[in-house]
């Protein structure tokens, strides 16, 4: 039984300059986010819905790997799920930034316009579910729910590092399997009413699917890129290859996944030719909008496919680092091109769609900043975590 | 007595750790033409062999890549050049359709090629033919023990020292394997007699076959396109009729189509007040009524109904029919006359189709109002 | 809740007992030399009636045509489909088994793969029957191939019957291609073992003269991986495919863009179901409990409850849109499906698939062999139901009250669907005598201390 590093665990901070960095885009984002609802608020929200979902994704997604990781009982993720639980605590945050959107819903939403959805008998047929005020409940909901997992998950987590009771392991692996079948009602959820609501009149079952799969994505992707960074500066000294050869291996898989499921929505749609359904598709093929179809075909699956195909590349950190940050790019773009058509107005492209993204970043190291200096980098007291450090593939 | 061929010397081993062990002082000692039997593969033996990473996973790559192009070519070449066909609605290339198949043939061409490839190229099976095969080795490797042989053509072949050396590093059951001497001497031949043998015997059945099914049995029932029906077919005989003949006249009264019998038969009268024209005087049916009249009509009663015609004199002469009589009669009565016949005129109803005897009445109209214009016509 | 508290510091495993090597090839190859028990004999005995029976109803089927079956317009399609989609569903769990758990790295699946994968084969055998059968010229198979022909006609590319053909296909030729590359290094440690000089011969000439080289090894692991790799989309990949013969229609019901993961989703249920079940058999007639043990089954109904909860998931969401969409043709397929005449199958699909399931969060029910064989049935009944209402409900009843109609099978159709069960599991009882059911090589390699410890 090998004795863990000396330093290993103990609480670290964030160095001064990342910190710095961290608040520096966020109140740039801040500033750029309020600019851009006082100068044009109809297409802010549109942005403001692309960078809530994108957060979302990364929150909710971040807990759902620790879920995950308790369910399968893996044990080669454990040394770094610190990390993920650190992303997590975005979950906290994500609703905030959803606040401004909740008084702009009007210019968001079709179906809050009262007096149209009466004329349309198929909108009028949704009202019970499009409605403002159930609206803002479900979303409520949802996040209240993420919160409450969250810090169950994460107060049995820390709580072990001073305990070392194996039975916080067993409490986590309970809650989540309760967790599972919740996270899919409630991305679904999200999904539905902050992307397909857009369009009231369409509809797609696999949407909740395509969405959950971004989501995995997008925590994995921001969950590698800062466990190799915190591996690089010494803050994750213990891991290997073949650590971060799992993660190289889901992203392929996740990708593949993604591509898998956003063709089939597409093929099914196209084959059968239905007004109703292909009209969202084709109006993602006019007007400019086919090269950004095409782009995100490439970006999003074509580049990341290749780029990790072999086993080498898996684990090669240098390329993992890329990718990672290549496909968190590649997310906010699939969710720009699944929300931004609906604004109708061209293909917005300017200093307030990149303000958002500098929103995004600014509060996630910042929230990472926080959690860095308050715990430890290790769940020390994790029982499997001797395994975790000693895995070989 | 034939002189045994050396092939190499053996040991075994008891654990994994010792087998691992044993191949990694094999290659620090600078063996090179040695092997390690497992009965499953170990960890870190390819290290401590020295192996080079295997490179079957790029045969993977090409035949994948082969896969895809050639699916979706063809099935391009299909739909855009060989045979277009507009299915559904939707363009000639369809290439969202396309990708199914695509991906199934990339995945059989890359999966069984790369088998296929390891397995006749890297491994150059099937051999049953080596000189490990059947010997005491061989049986212990395939079981629990670790083996290592260590072959006659290693550059540092020397029997004394191998077998030195495996005893220092634990080998146990030190035993040299020699090559089949009758193998060894004829070796192995592609064109082997038995070989052919099957070959000779697999074509054979294979041809019997398929003339059997091609030419058989596909004409047999229920195989043969249903040109065997049971349903009686024209000119077939039958044993349900006492006259053996399948086809049986039609019942009394059975009226043929389009030769329901004309009601007014002698009844010119009764045809004028009961028939109507039911063409209208449009041009066209006035050019078919008058193209018709032309044929049939003008070579008795004249070009322009005057009863003038060419063949005057020669026989009894059909009335003008720009009489009183004939202008005052209803349609139904010229019809009538072209139905029936009158006096030696003969019925033209085999000749002239109902609608075409109609139109004739139409153009026998135009000429008598030709005839016998008013000014009121100029107008 | 267990009182017993998990020791997550140690790796259960995977074989109970440390066995050793030698132990491993008598016990596993033991059924092999063996002559067939009683037991083996009457169920044999069972299978091959019910194999006579289909064979029957196919015969007379060929013969006399599909006027023989229930189908009719508009429920053209009838028992025929739904046991196609029904027995390509079981053969996922296999592949599921042994490439997907290879390469999640979990070993457990080493007792099971062997035998999840000759399921997977014998199931798309009994699959490929019923789409040969129901073109109503099974003679002409080629005519599903683009081959070059005197009509101068290809196969239409763009139908996803066409792409049934090259998924199924390819589906069964990549799981045979693996199943025979597992086997290879067995059937040589066979070859080694036995004494008879006939079994010696067949096994020489099946192993190719494998002689556990690890020269090769290096390149068998390495295209072991690639297969697996390729498996996995495979699967996913083939259900997929059959869920687009519905799913690019416009018929309500059918047409939902969750159909493909759903699809695939139900299929590992029902596959696990049908392995598991079988294994229970397996595991007591041939001494394999300490290698294919409760653990292992417990992980398996793990996964079933895993892939149930995805039906339910799908079950609902296409309820949800449903009504959302405001279509009424989509929403009447729903409430038909509950209320109409097929209702009862409806109902016997969600008790099966959803409710009993639930069962499975409880660890005493997880661990206890009758009540999970129990759920196993139901599970692959009500898995072999919602193919049925999926199918008829839709057909039976779409746009035009006047277009409506009823279907009932005939005996000759559930006398085929008796004999593909008959055939499945005779390939079974067939197979356990004459291959190892467990894939020995990896075995030996799972069990502790197999592997040289790490420094």
């Amino acid at each position: 039984m090998s004795n863990p590093a000396p330093d290993m665990g103990l609480r670290r901070e964030l160095p001064e300059r990342v910190t710095r960095l961290a608040w520096i885009l966020l109140i740039l984002g801040v500033v750029l986010y309020g600019a851009g609802y006082l100068l044009d608020a109809k297409r802010a929200a549109f942005n403001n819905v692309v960078g809530f979902l994108f957060l979302a994704s990364v929150a909710g997604g971040a807990i759902f790997l620790i879920a995950l990781e308790y369910l399968a009982g893996a044990v080669w993720s454990v040394p770094m799920r610190r990390a993920t639980e650190f992303l997590a605590a975005l979950t906290l945050v994500v609703p905030l930034l959803a606040v401004p959107l909740l008084f702009h819903l009007h210019d968001l939403f079709h179906w809050t316009h009262g007096e149209a959805v009466a004329a349309e008998k198929v909108l009028a047929g949704k009202a019970p579910y499009l409605d403002i005020d159930f609206f803002i409940i479900r979303f409520a909901a949802v996040f209240l729910v993420w919160n409450f997992f969250y810090f169950l998950f994460v107060r049995n987590s820390t709580k072990q590092d001073s305990t070392r009771d194996p039975k916080l392991t067993t409490n986590n692996v309970r809650l989540a399997a309760v967790f599972m079948p919740v996270f899919a009602i409630t991305v679904t959820l999200t999904v539905v009413d902050w992307a397909m609501s857009l369009e009231p009149n369409w509809y797609s079952t696999i949407l909740g699917v395509y969405y959950f799969s971004g989501t995995v994505l997008a925590a994995l992707s921001a969950a590698t890129y800062a466990i190799i960074k915190f591996h690089e500066n010494g803050y994750l000294p213990n891991l290997r290859r073949d650590h971060f050869y799992s993660l190289g291996a889901l992203l392929f898989a996740f990708i593949n996944f993604w591509a898998y499921i956003a063709f089939s929505q597409f093929l099914l749609i196209w084959y059968a030719n239905l007004p109703e359904e292909t009209f969202w598709f084709i109006k993602r093929w006019k007007e400019g909008w086919e090269y950004v179809s095409i782009l995100l075909i490439i970006v999003h699956f074509v580049v990341p496919y290749f780029a990790l195909l072999t086993q080498d590349s898996k684990m090669d950190t240098k390329r993992l680092k890329l990718m990672s940050i290549w496909i968190l790019f590649a997310h906010l773009l699939d969710l720009y091109w699944l929300v931004m058509p609906t604004y109708g107005e061209g293909i917005p492209f300017g200093w307030m769609e990149i303000g958002f993204p500098i929103l995004l970043v600014g509060l996630a190291l910042v929230v990472l900043s926080y959690k860095v200096k308050r715990n430890n980098m290790i769940p020390v007291g994790d029982p499997k975590l001797e395994r975790g450090l000693s895995f070989h593939l | 007595m034939n002189e045994q061929h050396l092939f190499a010397i053996t040991a075994l081993f008891d654990t994994p750790e010792e087998i691992v062990h044993a191949a990694q002082e094999a290659s620090k000692a600078g063996y090179t033409r040695f092997d390690v039997n497992t009965p499953y593969p170990v960890h870190g033996m390819d290290k401590a062999m020295r192996l080079k990473p295997s490179r079957i996973g790029v045969f993977a790559l090409v035949f994948g890549l082969l896969g895809v192009f050639s699916a979706v070519g063809f099935m391009t070449w299909v739909t855009l050049v060989n045979y277009p066909l507009v299915i559904g609605g939707k363009p000639f290339w369809s290439w969202p359709a396309f990708v199914p198949i695509a991906f199934e043939v990339t995945v059989i061409l890359a999966s069984v090629l790369t088998v296929v490839t390891m397995i006749v190229l890297y491994f150059r099976f099937p051999n049953n033919a080596h000189p490990l095969h059947d010997t005491p080795y061989m049986k212990r490797v395939s079981s629990d023990k670790f083996g290592i042989n260590i072959q006659a053509d290693d550059p540092k072949f020397d029997e004394k020292e191998i077998r030195a050396f495996l005893g220092r590093i634990g080998g146990k059951e030190i035993s040299p394997i020699y090559f089949d001497a009758e193998e060894f001497e004829h070796g192995q031949k592609l064109f082997d007699p038995k070989f052919l043998g099957v070959l000779a015997v697999t074509a054979l059945v294979v041809s019997a076959m398929t003339y059997v099914v091609f030419n058989k049995v596909l004409y047999m029932e229920p195989f043969s396109w249903m040109s065997a029906q049971e349903k009686l077919k024209a000119q077939q005989p039958s044993e349900l009729f006492k006259d053996g003949i399948g086809m049986r006249p039609p019942v009394e009264g059975t009226v043929a189509r389009g030769f329901l019998p004309y009601a007014f038969k002698g009844k010119p009268d009764e045809a004028g007040r009961f028939l109507a024209n039911p063409l209208l005087s449009t041009k066209e049916v006035l050019e078919r009524g008058k193209s018709r009249y032309m044929t049939f009509c003008s070579p008795c009663h004249g070009n322009f109904g005057r009863g003038d015609s060419r063949l005057q004199g020669q026989f009894p002469n059909p009335p003008t029919l720009h009489s009183d009589k004939v202008r005052n009669w209803p349609d139904g009565n010229i019809y009538h006359v072209m139905t029936d016949g009158q006096n030696i005129m003969p019925s033209y109803a085999t000749q002239i189709s109902k609608d075409d005897r109609w139109a004739i009445v139409q153009y026998i109209r135009v000429l008598q109002r030709a005839q016998n214009a008013k000014e009121s016509d100029l107008k | 809740m267990s009182t017993a508290v998990i020791d997550y510091t140690r790796e259960v495993p995977v074989v109970e007992g440390r066995p050793k090597a030698s132990e491993l090839d008598a016990t596993i190859a033991a059924p092999l030399d063996q002559f067939p028990s009683r037991a083996w004999w009457i169920a044999f005995s069972v299978t091959l009636l019910l194999l006579t029976i289909g064979a029957v109803c196919v015969g007379l089927t060929i013969y006399k045509g599909l006027g023989l079956w229930g189908v009719n317009q508009p429920v053209s399609w009838g028992f025929d489909i739904v046991n196609f989609v029904f027995w390509i569903g079981i053969g996922h769990a296999g592949t599921l088994i042994s490439a997907i758990l290879f390469l999640l790295r979990q070993r457990w699946r080493t007792g099971i793969a062997r035998f999840a994968e000759a399921m997977t084969i014998f199931a798309v055998m009994c699959a490929g029957i019923f789409p040969l059968l129901h073109t109503g010229r099974p003679w002409l198979p080629m005519y599903l191939t683009p081959y070059p022909n005197q009509h101068s006609l290809w196969v239409n590319f763009t139908s996803p019957l066409v792409w049934d053909v090259f998924a199924v296909t390819t589906y069964f030729t990549v799981s045979l291609v693996f199943w025979y590359l597992g086997l290879i290094p067995d059937l040589a440690s066979l070859r080694d073992r036995t004494t008879s000089k006939i079994k010696k011969l067949i096994y020489s000439v099946f192993s190719l003269g494998w002689r556990h080289s690890n020269r090769h090894w290096q390149h068998y692991e390495r295209a072991y991986l690639i297969l697996a790799g390729f498996a996995t989309p495979l699967v996913l990949s083939v259900h997929t495919i059959v869920s687009f013969d519905f799913a690019v229609s416009v018929i309500p019901g059918w047409h939902t863009t969750i159909f493909p993961p759903y699809f695939v989703a139900g299929a590992v249920f029902s596959g696990f179901a049908m392995v598991q079940n079988v294994l229970i058999f397996v595991r007591q007639a041939f001494n394999l409990k300490h290698i294919i043990t409760l653990d292992h089954l417990e992980k398996m109904n793990k996964v079933m409850i895993v892939t149930g909860s995805m039906v339910g998931y799908a079950y609902a969401m296409e309820f949800f849109i449903a009504w959302y969409s405001g279509n009424q043709f989509e929403q009447f397929v729903f409430l038909n499906r509950a209320l109409g005449p097929y209702a009862w199958a409806y109902w016997t699909m969600v008790t099966c698939n959803v409710v009993f399931p639930q069962l499975f969060w409880f660890k005493k029910i997880r661990r206890s062999i009758p009540v999970m064989f129990a759920i196993g049935i139901l599970v692959n009944v009500g898995m072999w139901f919602e193919r049925f209402v999926i199918v008829v409900t839709s057909l039976s009843r779409d746009f035009l009250p006047s277009s409506w109609g009823h279907y009932v099978p005939t005996m000759y159709d559930v006398g085929i669907l008796l004999g593909s069960f008959g055939l499945f599991f005779t390939l079974i009882l067939i197979f356990v005598r004459v291959l190892p059911v467990v894939s020995i090589s990896e075995v030996k390699a799972a069990v502790e201390g197999a592997q040289p410890t790490h420094d």
